[in-house]
């Protein structure tokens, strides 16, 4: 990324607590990166581009495409350790040991793009080694060049599935083990992983989240001058980016210097027992999921100490880095902020105290040494990005692995799939990663040629007259695995009839569809509605992703006469068929929501014997289908029986909606004592169930 | 390349549509325009007319990515590298031409893949540039946006946005300069753009069918004209169109010395603090946008009018639906704030 495209990070305006986080990594990057949320538009990816200016330099091993850490033996790749323990020529500047030649490298921001390709990411065969030389050498991807370094993920939860656990897999281990090619590479990869991202757009996977030390979140400035600052700020920037970096260079040069005077004086600063347990306290009462945030709360309060240049770690340290590093760990979203920042901040003043009377002695001076001392040993662990002068000397940072708990702990987490997208069969969609299939129909060039690479060598010898470099042979191809977000299809069939006489029930049902429909925007899913009132049906809204489209249709829906319940779910079903011609892989739901007293007739029979055949087709289609009973209130009428009513004419209690559920083969609910948002839950499950199957 | 290109100047109406074009070819760093609406009403007709237009821009020679050898800053690599050999960059004048998009485009061909003809050949690993790399500094049209694959709008969006295209993919580490004058089309009724994805858009017009029944008969003459003796009808209107170009490419020229008042920049983020507008693009993109356009009317100073005449289009796919009605009264709102700020 060229140096002047992006904005210097002291210029940009406001954003404080962003800009913070941000700089606490730069001070300690075993504090474990940074995710911000926001609005689009707050200057997100432009701050995290900035902070590449204030990165510290760290010596590394010349010419190791890792940067191993040359004062890190038990970290180094396996061509430095094999260069750092064979018995190479004793040359006369290392007084007999083998020294690695050091190079001082700037710390950097290494980008992964959301459409990033797997061999990429993990490093895949060097093609043209092996074309020209047959040699299998390793063509390092994006987790060896993040090696050490600052790896960013913008729209971090628009990052496809199998490259988050990619990420998720090297994150845990800080190692980026690769098996293809017929190459068996593993080298390091520890790296401070940044990550934005726009909430609105989906959520991020719990794991991913956990995987960032802090979060933050970040709002639009509603500050007229500080607006007014962006405005002009960005008016400079486009005129002559040279000059606003040269108007700010003072400042960066300032910034930088504090960043790493105080990542210098990480290792003195002390964490009392007393606020040790503390952490652990607030951790615990936080209602916060896993030990990782205990940890990232002692480093995050070490680093904020460090930066006001503080010996000790103090209670405001401590407040400070709770905020950051809990924000993305509560169970429980925070309901009123500020309330409950201020009420923990003194929850946290009170037992501190507490600690403190029962512990008089553990505060006192003269044990502080015991505790600085244990600090000074961790804390040389912790710099693992870069090597300051206090931890190359630190002899006692290998035997530390602060990771291990935390790993387990995220090992044994786990989590529902909910994403949509699905493998896609079609030429359409996101390569992804390739496969051997035996009918390849979609080539995956760069794929057949890694596969082909090894043989180069021997095809040529014995193929002398090819004018070609490269020799194929038909077991070479690889086939393009593509995935495509094909989303849902959520056909609602609602009745419109006067017999949903009360008006809160078309009510309840339009806030329903809404309901859901904002859901779906996040999954990608389209929604569509049939109405039936009268004599017909109608398609009030096509399949759409509109949630603006859906309200105004929705606000139109009028309320008929009778109820031609076989027309609505012929109409559904007429709509489903023609969308998956259109699609073949769309994945439908019919919804019908109705009292199921249908009274007209299609094809001139019984209504009710007519629309029970229609679910029977419906079913028989392969369409999932629920019902959702307007007039049924299960709250009220705790169990309600849902057996299957043989006779039609039988009781007066016959359920039809529970029978036409049953010939639909999907579940039945009843309206009422499902809130809006439990529908929006019972759909959600419905696609979860059937989706796995 | 097409011989004929209808005028841009014999356009019937759609003067909205138009004048987002033409303040995003004085200043493209407004981020594009995406028109709503209708098939059938002149979207490409005015987007390939309106590249006609345009001033020829100075480029590095044989430069893949048309580079400007002036802005040192935003060379690609390759570039860099030559100047720093001490190399002088060969210069030649280049129109600015109309890439087009089709939604049917797979993303190695957007963003670029690997030579498959370089590698069998002789093994080397090279890229081969895609439509991102063609569109820089040129216009990038793409039709029925909203039908994109989602992904690729995503692909699309962060280069326009960044001005830059990141590759890792297929064996491939690079990256490249991507700044193009965006221009998309989409008919809101076939399902709409995300909002992440609409507000990367730097003004939206809506553009409908045009119901004056005079000005329907001219379109159907002039296209007809057009079609027999285009020619002829090129040549009735190369004066107009000739004097179009020349007043953008005077108000590039003039577009930094526009004074933007701090009142009406005031003003500016007031209202859409009050129409409560996630993020700060509004803000920014209207001052861009204004500024252009007093550019373009050779006014020395941004005033209330041009803010007026371009809050709608700034605002209109960025406040929310709540917030729609509110649209209506900025006319009435923005002399006040500005007054009020003034005060």
């Amino acid at each position: 990324m060229p140096f002047e495209l992006t904005l210097p990070f002291t210029a940009i305006v406001g954003q404080e607590q962003m800009k913070r986080a941000l700089m606490l990594n730069a001070v300690d990057p075993a504090i474990g990166g940074v995710l911000i949320r926001g609005d689009r538009g707050t200057a997100k990816s432009s701050a995290v581009r900035a902070l590449a200016r204030l990165l510290p330099d760290y010596d590394a091993v010349e010419g190791c495409p890792y940067h191993c850490d040359p004062a890190i033996p038990s970290r180094y790749c396996d061509e430095c350790r094999r260069r750092a323990s064979a018995p190479t020529l004793p040359s006369p500047a290392s007084g007999g040991g083998n020294r690695l030649p050091i190079v001082r490298l700037p710390m950097r921001i290494i980008d992964l793009p959301i459409n990033a390709s797997e061999d990429r990411l993990v490093g895949s065969i060097d093609i043209e080694a092996a074309v020209r030389a047959g040699t299998r050498r390793f063509q390092p991807g994006v987790l060896a060049e993040a090696n050490r370094n600052l790896l960013y993920v913008d729209e971090v939860n628009l990052l496809d599935d199998h490259l988050v656990d990619v990420l998720l897999d090297a994150a845990a281990m800080g190692v980026n083990v690769v098996e293809r090619e017929g190459m068996s590479v593993v080298h390091p990869s520890h790296f401070i992983l940044v990550g934005t991202m726009n909430p609105e757009e989906g959520e991020l996977r719990p794991q991913l989240l956990d995987r960032f030390g802090l979060c933050v979140d970040v709002v639009t400035l509603t500050d007229i001058d500080e607006r007014l600052r962006v405005m002009e700020l960005e008016r400079d920037f486009l005129q002559s980016p040279r000059t606003v970096h040269e108007a700010s260079a003072e400042r960066e040069a300032r910034l930088r210097d504090l960043l790493q005077a105080a990542s210098g004086r990480l290792t003195r600063v002390s964490v009392p027992e007393a606020i040790r347990t503390l952490i652990a306290r607030l951790c615990l009462d936080g209602s916060v999921a896993g030990h990782r945030a205990d940890l990232v709360v002692a480093r995050a309060a070490r680093a904020i100490c460090a930066l006001r240049g503080g010996p000790a770690v103090e209670l405001p340290d401590v407040l400070e880095a709770l905020e950051l590093a809990l924000a993305h760990r509560r169970r429980e979203p925070l309901t009123d902020k500020q309330a409950q920042v201020q009420e923990l901040a003194s929850r946290a003043a009170e037992q501190l105290a507490q600690i403190q009377a029962a512990t008089p002695s553990e505060t006192a001076p003269s044990v502080r040494s015991e505790v600085t001392q244990q600090e000074g040993a961790s804390g040389g662990e912790s710099n693992e990005g870069w090597t300051t002068s206090e931890s190359r000397e630190s002899p006692t940072n290998e035997a530390i692995e602060p990771e291990s708990d935390a790993v387990i702990q995220l090992r044994t987490f786990t989590v529902k799939k909910l994403d949509p997208s699905t493998k896609s069969e079609t030429k359409r969609g996101r390569y992804v990663r390739s496969s051997q299939t035996e009918r390849v129909t979609d080539v995956a060039f760069d794929a057949t040629v890694r596969a082909a690479a090894p043989h180069q060598l021997s095809r040529r010898q014995a193929a002398p007259d090819s004018t070609n470099q490269l020799q194929l042979e038909s077991q070479d191809l690889r086939q393009k695995v593509r995935e495509r977000k094909t989303g849902n299809l959520i056909v609602f069939v609602g009745d419109a009839a006067a017999s949903m006489d009360a008006e809160q029930r078309m009510l309840a049902t339009k806030g329903a569809i809404l309901s859901l429909l904002r859901h779906a925007y996040v999954r990608r899913d389209k929604v569509a509605l049939v109405a039936f009132s009268g004599r017909n049906a109608r398609v009030v809204l096509r399949p759409t992703s509109s949630v603006d489209l859906a309200e105004r249709r929705l606000e139109r829906l009028s309320i008929g006469g009778t109820t031609p319940l076989t027309h609505g779910l012929m109409t559904g079903l007429k709509l489903i068929k023609t969308e998956r011609l259109r699609d073949p892989q769309v994945y439908p739901l019919l919804v019908l929501i109705s009292d199921g007293r249908g009274n007209i007739s299609l094809f001139g029979e019984e209504p009710l014997l007519e629309a029970q055949r229609m679910a029977g087709q419906i079913k028989q289609e392969g369409v999932r289908a629920m019902v959702i009973d307007s007039t049924r209130d299960f709250g009220s009428q705790p169990g309600y029986p849902r057996n299957r009513v043989t006779s039609l004419y039988g009781a007066y209690a016959f359920n039809v909606c529970g029978d036409l559920a049953e010939r639909l083969g999907g579940r039945y609910y009843g309206l009422f004592d499902l809130s809006q948002s439990s529908i929006v839950d019972s759909v959600q499950r419905e696609m979860l169930r059937t989706g796995s199957a | 390349m097409e011989r004929f290109v209808y005028p841009f100047s014999a356009i019937v109406g759609q003067d909205k549509m138009k004048l987002a074009l033409v303040l995003n070819a004085i200043h493209p760093a407004i981020g594009g325009v995406l028109i709503r609406g209708e098939k059938g009403t002149g979207k490409s007709t005015a987007v390939r007319a309106l590249a006609r237009l345009l001033p020829e821009l100075t480029v590095v020679a044989d430069c893949l990515y048309r580079c400007d050898p002036d802005a040192s800053e935003s060379l690609c690599s390759d570039c860099q590298d030559r100047l720093a050999r001490g190399e002088t960059l060969p210069r030649a004048r280049r129109r600015m031409r109309v890439v087009e998009l089709p939604i049917n485009a797979s993303e190695d061909r957007v963003v670029g893949a690997i030579d498959i003809e370089a590698a069998i050949k002789s093994g080397e690993r090279r890229f081969e540039p895609g439509v991102l790399a063609e569109a820089n500094r040129n216009i990038l049209y793409v039709d029925e946006v909203n039908l994109l694959d989602d992904h690729l709008v995503d692909v699309l969006l962060d280069a326009a946005a960044m001005g830059v295209n990141v590759v890792e993919r297929e064996g491939i580490s690079i990256w490249h300069p991507a700044r193009f004058i965006l221009v998309g089309t989409m008919n809101p009724e076939e399902g709409d753009l995300r909002p992440q994805l609409l507000d990367r858009f730097g003004l939206t017009v809506d553009v409908e069918g045009i119901k004056d029944i005079g000005q329907r008969v001219q379109i159907v003459e002039r296209r007809e004209e057009w079609e027999s003796h285009p020619a002829e009808f090129s040549e009735r209107f190369a004066e107009q169109d000739a004097e179009i170009g020349t007043r953008i490419a005077e108000a590039i020229v003039r577009f930094p010395h526009v004074v933007m008042p701090a009142g009406i920049l005031r003003a500016l983020a007031e209202l859409n603090v009050s129409l409560q507008v996630d993020g700060h693009r509004a803000d920014l993109v209207g001052r861009k946008a204004s500024q252009a356009l007093a550019a373009y009317r050779g006014v020395p100073e941004v005033g209330v009018p041009e803010v007026n005449e371009v809050a709608e289009m700034v605002l209109a796919h960025r406040v929310k639906a709540s917030g729609r009605r509110e649209l209506g009264t900025i006319a009435q709102n923005l002399p006040s704030a500005s007054r009020a700020s003034r005060s």
